[in-house]
């Protein structure tokens, strides 16, 4: 059975921003459904027409059996939501916020009670239960967050960009949860994210959505099969000024029309050759250059990554924004929350 | 029976909330403490010469103007609700909570009502003090009571209203600035500082737009004169119509977010 199913799925801001622009997707009962893409993509959009929160401008969502148009407050009942940014109550403590969200999804004391003594252990937070969540740390305060939207046990639960913001630690300890959720609670989750490495480790499907629209889909190891092969990357220059874009399009041109080479796809910094056997292309790659007089900084081959799926299907690297993200993504959140 | 759980759930938060940042309470109370005072003060030395202004009757201006500082408080503390659900904006627990099957009516109400429950605490302390200072209310303790339901009502409006322009204006600068502009002047437009024989005509007509002077008038009669039933029904539907229009206007609000 499918927990959601969308099509055409569409939201038109003012001002003609088309930030989702006609998905098609279906997410199974108990599968971990992964919608990776850079900031701006319409990840957050696409989830907040699902929860409830915006109204899709044309196309439908069936949620957990449910239109969300025609029926959203059956939708809301069935559903965990934990956004982007956490949402807790800071003067409360996080026995009273989840106690809280006990009430609004209809359990009664003394289930919550349980509920309540059940998921601070789920989280690790046994202890700090009638603790403000002021003296909370960010991974503390996000792991309560994720615990308020497990309070009823819903079938289905939205978590948008889970880790963004944690260090190392807490991000895998958090995947653990998530792994667990689905794998062993048989929950069905839906998650976005614009880290690909976990895209790749959580997810039974990927879904890569750039600019409001799905460029490919499949399994994780369907997607980069798609790209073929192994994955060279040319490192000719350090920076990205014109000097190194004239190396970049010499070293292409060096490459092309080669037999060897299945694709190519340059950044500013980097050029990735696609190839069937990186052992064997590496020799060719580097007489052919040499014979052009072109030097290269470093090489490096690797298998395919969803990284690897993006670049060929957008042009660009999820990778390269990713610099810039934390500004844009604290900028993001401020304006999520309106 | 879900949306009355729901709107006693919350009111048991926003109380928790209030208490827990107790300055605001503070504030607003000390202000209200310094309006009484100071304007007693400044216009006692104007000596006996004011009590034989018409209007009020041999009334001290403590006497006078005690009721108006109780509208005051009120006014003041529930112009300001909005700013507790801008936070809750701003901390991403609204759109959360929206998320959920939580009764939509309930976001507004339950805030609206918890500032109704601190104000009327609040104008209760002004009345003890008014009456230590000297204030003889005429109509006692059931006087008091019922100037307790029409503050309640104008104050449930305003907070309501101040509900409403934060799910608007969704940041608090312009929420800050429209209260500046009305809530003061509202005072002054009314007959809070001068009894209405003393107003000028246009100022006369203009308070009879003006919720605040429903709620003066009022509360004056039954501290001062005592039940003038032409005033107090007048005074009851107004501010019922004023508290049912805030409501209404906030739940449209909070309805709207999701466009
Ligand atoms: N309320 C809004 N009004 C106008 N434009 C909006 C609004 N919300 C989102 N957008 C625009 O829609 C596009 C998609 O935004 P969205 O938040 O869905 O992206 P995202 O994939 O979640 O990005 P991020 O990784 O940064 O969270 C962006 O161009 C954004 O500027
Ligand atoms: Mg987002």
């Amino acid at each position: 059975m499918s927990v959601i199913v969308t099509s055409q799925l569409t939201k038109v801001f003012p001002g003609d921003i088309r930030a989702v622009d006609g998905v098609d997707f279906e997410v199974a009962e108990g599968e971990i459904f992964g919608f990776l893409g850079p900031n701006g993509a319409g990840k957050t959009t696409t989830i907040k027409m699902m929860n409830t929160l915006i109204k899709p401008t044309s196309g439908t969502a069936v949620v957990t059996g449910f239109d969300v148009i025609k029926n959203p407050a059956e939708v809301r009942k069935n559903i965990g939501y934990v956004a982007q940014d956490v949402g807790v109550d800071e003067y409360a403590t996080g026995r009273e916020n989840l106690t809280l969200y006990g009430h609004f999804y209809r359990l009664d004391g003394r289930t919550i009670k349980r509920r309540v003594k059940e998921i601070f252990e789920l989280v690790d937070l046994a202890g700090y239960e009638d603790k403000r969540v002021s003296t909370y740390s960010g991974g503390m305060r996000k792991r309560l967050d994720i615990a308020m939207g497990l309070i009823h046990q819903p079938k289905l639960i939205f978590l948008d960009e889970p880790t963004v913001g944690l260090d190392p630690q807490t991000r895998v300890h958090i995947w653990d949860y998530i792994h667990n959720l689905a794998k062993v609670m048989g929950v069905t989750i839906f998650l976005t994210t614009h880290y690909m490495e976990e895209a790749d480790r959580l997810a039974d499907r990927i879904a890569i959505i750039d600019l409001g629209k799905i460029i490919a889909m499949g399994t994780p190891d369907e997607l980069k099969q798609a790209i073929g092969g192994d994955v060279v990357t040319l490192t000719p220059c350090e920076s990205g000024d014109e000097a190194c874009q004239e190396f970049l399009r010499q070293a292409q041109s060096a490459l092309s029309g080669k037999p060897f080479v299945l694709g190519m796809q340059p950044t500013d910094d980097e050029l990735a050759v696609y190839v069937n056997k990186g052992e064997s292309a590496i020799p060719n790659i580097m007489r052919l250059l040499a014979n052009e007089g072109i030097e290269v900084e470093s090489l490096s081959v690797s298998r395919p990554s969803l990284d690897d799926v993006f670049l060929k299907y957008t042009g660009r690297t999820i990778r390269a924004q990713e610099g810039t993200a934390t500004t844009y993504v604290q900028m993001q959140r401020k304006r999520d929350r309106r | 029976m879900n949306l009355l759980n729901d709107i006693r759930f919350q009111i048991l938060r926003h109380l928790r909330t209030l208490f827990r940042i107790r300055v605001w309470i503070f504030i607003n109370l000390v202000q209200s403490l310094i309006w009484l005072v100071l304007f007693t003060q400044v216009f006692d030395s104007l000596g006996a010469s004011f009590a034989q202004l018409p209007g009020l009757e041999n009334a001290s201006y403590l006497q006078f103007f005690a009721p108006g500082v109780v509208v005051l408080t009120v006014l003041f503390g529930s112009a300001w609700a909005g700013m507790g659900l801008l936070q809750d904006i701003d901390m991403g627990v609204l759109s959360k909570m929206l998320a959920t099957p939580v009764t939509r009516v309930s976001i507004i109400s339950s805030r609206v009502i918890a500032s109704m429950v601190m104000l009327v605490i609040q104008a209760l302390i002004i009345f003890a003090i008014a009456v230590v200072m000297g204030v003889n209310i005429v109509t006692g303790v059931p006087g008091v009571l019922f100037a307790i339901v029409l503050i309640s009502l104008l104050g449930l409006g305003f907070a309501a209203f101040s509900n409403g322009l934060a799910l608007l204006f969704k940041r608090p600068e312009p929420l800050m600035g429209v209260i500046n502009f009305v809530a003061l002047p509202a005072v002054f437009l009314s007959s809070t500082m001068m009894p209405p024989e003393l107003l000028p005509g246009w100022l006369d007509t203009v308070r009879y737009f003006n919720p605040v002077d429903y709620g003066v008038v009022g509360v004056r009669d039954l501290v001062l004169h005592g039940y003038i039933w032409s005033d107090l029904w007048r005074s009851t539907l107004v501010l019922g119509a004023w508290a049912t229009a805030g409501i209404a206007f906030g739940t449209l609000m909070l309805r709207s977010r999701a466009e």
